[in-house]
């Protein structure tokens, strides 16, 4: 069977807490859009995007099933997490804002920038968080979209 | 010289020598090796000169294209600039200035000190990144190997670059509207070497990335060269003062610590600078700035060797002891400046330490041109390597499962090379792919 246009799809599992694979999952990615062929911007952006993505699992969930779903024209990105949730959404899109703990902070994240650098670089960008449950994050890069 | 449009590369195998063992392949950084045929080849394309494989092969099949001293004969005044590492090669007493010496003494005409010209660069340096407050980081170039890495695998980043000379090609460059001059022959007549225990020098000579053309004629190994100047320190003899670059005949404490990790960024006052060195953890931070990390940062030192220059491969002395007398002389000249910082700044701005134009991303190597076809790729790329043992025994010629799994589906190698997949298993088409077909003539430039 051969769909009409064909898409990679991909799935990574992320583990609360498993700093010493931090980015390890976003490098991959990274790698892949570039053997795809796909632009320099675009590879960019969902680096940051993936990289952050990853992090905010990292550091706040209890683990997370990240799905890569590549086309020509899009790059998407779903981040499904089981975790505290987000009990103000609208003040963590806010720049600077963060509850990162201070041992966080002394490995140089939680600089509050994680939720809002992945909306600034992404095309289309949905949260559905439930507090005590999780957050699912659902994200679109365009080649042809925005440039942030 | 290498033909139009080919970069010139100075890590070749010495096919003779070559059994096809695994060793460089393995440790190639950038999985530029394959072994095809019972020998060691590198696919140019990818191949960035850092001589991760020359380090690791028990052989010595791997060798590094340098100058020769002989090849100086063609010039009428020969000019030495050797790397700083040069001064930690020879055990005391034997001073920078007693180096410059016996350079002239082993044949030179002239041998200057390069680090009042490294101090020139870190003037440079702070000064563009004041006028530049984005991007951050900016990254050295003075590693070539740094360069090629960032046009090959990390393009987004070529305009990070700082785009600042490195001190050999700004030496040279003073040299090079000095000299005619002063001596009353053509630029041409003059031969102007490094000298350094870096194979990739030669590549950033014979095909660099910033500028049209090198100020360089050539790099000498400190390992050809050291029997020459050893012999020449043991016989003493005349000792006219050396080649300085400034009037004050002095070398720079703010220079001389260079070829070690994190002497770039040491003379920087008012900047954050980090530095990395060595190749494996090179490309981790590199990654990591690719993902928009280390912004806070306003320079990133980067040299693939370990602990820098000096832990480079053609360097004689072992590169812990070489630290040691470099610190040793780092304490006897202290932060000593040489350079009056109103000349750097006017040789500053008038872009005589620029680079001549930007670094440009090396042409990208996607699994396929067409978007579509590539997706297809990358499919059929994850079917074979669910296929493979994930032994990484490099049996098959690619140094792991995944690389020939990326060969596979780039058509330039076979399921069948892989010795642990039987041959009947090889040839039934795997759920999902596209059908088997018979791999393409092999492409890629291999030397």
């Amino acid at each position: 069977m051969r769909d009409a246009e064909p898409a990679y799809r991909r799935w990574f599992l992320v583990r609360g807490g498993d700093f010493a694979k931090a980015g390890a999952a976003a490098c991959e990615i990274k790698e892949l859009l570039k053997e795809l062929g796909f632009d320099a911007a675009t590879i960019r952006r969902t680096a940051i995007v993936s990289y952050e993505a990853e992090m905010n699992v990292i550091m706040y969930a209890r683990e997370a099933r990240l799905d890569l779903t590549v086309t020509p024209g899009e790059v998407r990105l779903t981040v499904d997490d089981r975790g505290p949730g987000i009990p103000d959404v609208g003040m963590a899109l806010s720049e600077g804002f963060s509850t990162a703990t201070a041992e966080m902070r002394e490995l140089g994240f939680g600089a509050g920038m994680g939720l809002p650098n992945i909306r600034r670089n992404a095309d289309a960008f949905d949260i559905d968080t439930e507090v005590g449950r999780g957050t699912r994050l659902d994200i679109a890069i365009r080649p042809d979209g925005r440039a942030p | 010289m290498t033909a139009p449009g080919r970069t010139f590369h100075s890590i070749h195998i010495v096919r003779d020598k070559c059994i096809g063992c695994v060793h460089c392949m393995q440790a190639c950084p950038t999985r530029a090796i394959r072994v095809v045929d019972g020998k060691a080849r590198i696919i140019d394309s990818l191949c960035i000169d850092c001589a991760e494989c020359l380090r690791v092969c028990p052989y010595g099949a791997i060798h590094s294209r340098t100058t020769s001293f002989d090849a100086l004969e063609a010039f009428d005044y020969k000019v030495a600039i050797p790397s700083t590492v040069v001064y930690c090669q020879f055990g005391p007493p034997a001073t920078p200035h007693e180096i410059l010496s016996a350079l002239r003494r082993a044949g030179f005409d002239e041998a200057y000190d390069v680090s009042a010209v490294s101090e020139l660069n870190t003037a440079a340096t702070g000064e563009y990144l004041n006028e530049h407050p984005r991007p951050r980081p900016f990254i050295t170039s003075t590693c070539p190997v740094v360069v090629r890495l960032i046009q090959r695998r990390y393009p987004a980043l070529c305009g990070q670059i700082l785009p600042i000379e490195p001190p050999r090609e700004i030496a040279a460059k003073i040299l090079r509207t000095r000299l005619p001059e002063s001596l009353g022959l053509p630029s041409g007549r003059i031969g102007i070497v490094h000298i350094t225990p870096c194979p990739a020098k030669m590549v950033s000579i014979n095909s660099p990335a910033s500028l049209a053309r090198s100020y360089l004629d050539g790099a000498i190994s400190v390992r050809d060269i050291f029997p020459q100047v050893r012999q020449a320190l043991r016989q003493g003899g005349e000792d006219a003062p050396a080649g300085h670059f400034f009037s004050t005949a002095l070398f720079s404490g703010v220079g001389m610590g260079w070829p070690l990790s994190g002497g770039e960024a040491r003379g920087l006052k008012n900047h954050r600078a980090v530095a990395v060195s060595g190749i494996r953890d090179t490309m981790r931070v590199l990654d990591e700035v690719e993902a928009g990390l280390l912004q806070d940062i306003d320079l990133l030192e980067c040299m693939v060797c370990p602990d820098g220059c000096v832990g480079g491969p053609l360097a004689v002395e072992n590169r812990f002891l070489a630290k040691s007398r470099i610190l040793k002389l780092l304490a006897d000249t202290g932060d000593q400046a040489v350079v009056d910082q109103e000349d750097a700044l006017r040789l500053y701005h008038r872009d005589f330490l620029s680079f001549g134009h930007p670094v440009e991303p090396a042409e990208p190597r996607p699994l396929d041109p067409d978007p579509v076809r590539a997706i297809r790729k990358a499919r059929l790329r994850e079917a074979m390597f669910a296929r493979l043992p994930r032994r990484d025994c490099g049996v098959c010629g690619a140094p792991d499962c995944r690389t020939l799994a990326d060969d596979i589906a780039r058509g330039l190698a076979r399921l069948e090379d892989c010795p642990f997949v039987a041959p009947a298993e090889a040839a039934a088409p795997p759920a999902g792919a596209a059908p088997a077909r018979k791999p393409k003539e092999k492409k890629e430039e291999k030397r």
